[in-house]
């Protein structure tokens, strides 16, 4: 593959941040990772690449009546192969997705998050945890419309696919792209990766896959890793989302319930402590019953009448 | 000068859990809430302590919430009187007590306060569950991101009200009227309180 430039962590956007990003740079490239599962051959090398690299526990398993290696992602396992079996006009046909964080350009998980610089978005593209500022409220799994970040009982944080930041960053591929021994994942800027896409797309056409096309789903404003999707009419069967978001609606309406909530407490402050100055303690007077008020004398008596 | 028991030792213990833990409970919530209020999470030990400790307050705070409701319950009763003290509220406020039908035990203000945060609680509590626990508890859930962006909706809407509510509740309770702190922490008033701002039911503490 063509040397890459290296990519610097120049900060695109953080969490519950209200100030600006910090980045004076120049945007330099993205990045993407094509997955093009016509493909994917099933070695799973990927996932054993994706756990040396990362330095992640591994998790024993069994087999559950599947090729596949495990039955869920966690917060050790970033990387899973799922293999799903349907039968497609008659035909056995072997769908496979390559279950990991798509690093949205609207990443929905950082938008839900309220602990400051726990996710951060590159310039780059790559949507990263930082464990060190992660409260553990698991509110970027709620956001994320790809259910993808998994938290961990053990220290109370999430975690997710960090595209080997620590790699990208000095030049390399994602430890997943490099191990991959048919080419079914590539690396390289957005732009190159949808070029390369689109001649895929025309290929499977052609060998008759008339529904084949590219997944880089508009609703979270694209994806920083793509799929090459074989059948494009079974998303739903690739468990893909049709139309994933990160629910700038609810989002919007939480935002300008916060504003209101401040302003409504603000002004409650502001209006006891303006009655006050106006009106003062109303002490009680303990020295008169009779003269001082005749009302609560005579109150309860007009009442029961 | 004879003094009036207000509010039970029981009352007392009762109320000022569910006001401390309410205040642990707003501040850590404003926190999560606003990016430039998280540093308050530094005063609970750190965000992830802040966000460990939040629901776990929160239950005891709906605990005493709920035996405040079956102390008092029958005491807030709204009655035909609370209508036109209603109508006088604004009268009250500005201190023309001439127009304000005289207040038994609780005036409605009162009384509509604790019915609305009995309210708030409930609907608070019930949305912050599937926060607390977003993989599912009890075997309901797990909760994915259209219900729990609803519930956070809910959550914070209950905050702004109770938060509102308790604004008005402090300030009344404290330095608007000398004396009635005194009621809620070491239960006793005076009679020129009572017959200031509960008449009648400090006609009812004469007659026994």
């Amino acid at each position: 593959m063509p040397q890459l430039p290296g990519s610097s962590l120049a900060v695109k956007r953080i969490s519950a941040s209200p100030d600006p990003a910090p980045s004076i740079r120049t945007a330099g490239p993205e990045f993407a990772k094509l997955i093009d599962i016509s493909r994917c051959i099933g070695c799973k090398g990927c996932e054993v690449a994706c756990k040396e690299w990362n330095e992640l526990k591994v998790e024993p398993t069994r087999n559950f009546g599947s090729f596949q290696s495990h039955q869920d992602l966690s917060a050790d396992t970033w990387l899973l192969m799922r293999f799903t079996e349907i039968e497609v006009d008659g035909d056995l046909q072997w769908l496979i997705k390559k279950d990991a964080c798509m690093h949205c350009e609207e990443p929905g998980c950082l938008y839900a998050c309220p602990a400051p610089g726990a996710i951060v978005q590159y310039e780059n593209g790559i949507v990263d945890f930082n464990p060190d500022k992660c409260i553990g409220c698991q509110l970027c799994i709620s956001g994320c419309p790809f259910d993808v970040p998994r938290f961990s009982a053990e220290t109370h944080k999430v975690y997710k696919c960090n595209m080997c930041v620590d790699r990208v960053e000095v030049g390399l591929e994602p430890a997943c792209v490099k191990t991959c021994p048919t080419n079914a994942i590539t690396w390289g800027t957005k732009d190159d990766m949808v070029a390369l896409a689109e001649q895929k797309v025309d290929r499977l056409k052609d060998r008759g896959f008339e529904h084949a096309t590219l997944y880089d789903p508009s609703g979270v404003g694209g994806t920083h890793m793509m799929y090459v999707v074989p059948h494009g009419d079974r998303l739903v069967d690739y468990d893909l989302p049709e139309d994933p978001t990160a629910a700038p609606g609810a989002l919007a309406a939480l935002a300008g319930l916060k504003q209101l909530g401040m302003g409504v407490m603000g002004l409650g402050l502001l209006g006891t402590a303006l009655h006050y100055l106006k009106y003062g303690p109303e002490v009680a007077d303990e020295e008169a019953s009779d003269p001082a008020s005749p009302e609560p004398g005579s109150g309860p008596d007009a009442e029961n009448t | 000068m004879s003094r009036l028991e207000r509010f039970t030792y029981f009352e007392r213990v009762v109320h000022w859990t569910l006001g401390l833990s309410f205040l642990y409970l707003l501040m850590t919530g404003l926190a999560f809430s606003h990016p430039r209020l998280f540093w308050i999470t530094v005063l609970s030990g750190g965000g992830q302590t802040a966000r460990f400790l939040h629901p776990w307050i929160g239950m005891l705070f709906s605990v005493s919430l709920g035996s405040m409701f079956f102390i008092w319950a029958k005491d807030m009763r709204l009655e035909s009187n609370d209508r036109q003290w209603l109508m006088a509220v604004r009268a009250y406020a500005t201190r023309q007590k001439d127009g304000v039908p005289p207040a038994g035990k609780y005036n409605a203000g009162q009384k509509l306060f604790f019915w609305a945060m009995t309210v708030l609680g409930v609907v608070h509590l019930a949305s912050g569950i599937p926060l607390w626990m977003p993989a599912g508890v009890l075997g309901i859930g797990p909760f994915y991101g259209g219900t729990v962006n609803t519930m956070r909706l809910l959550h914070y809407a209950t905050t702004l009200g109770g938060g509102g509510l308790l604004i008005v509740h402090v300030y009344l309770g404290t330095v608007a009227y000398p004396g009635t702190l005194g009621a809620m922490l070491h239960g006793r008033v005076s009679r020129g309180w009572a017959r200031l701002h509960h008449p009648r039911w400090e006609k009812e503490q004469a007659g026994d």
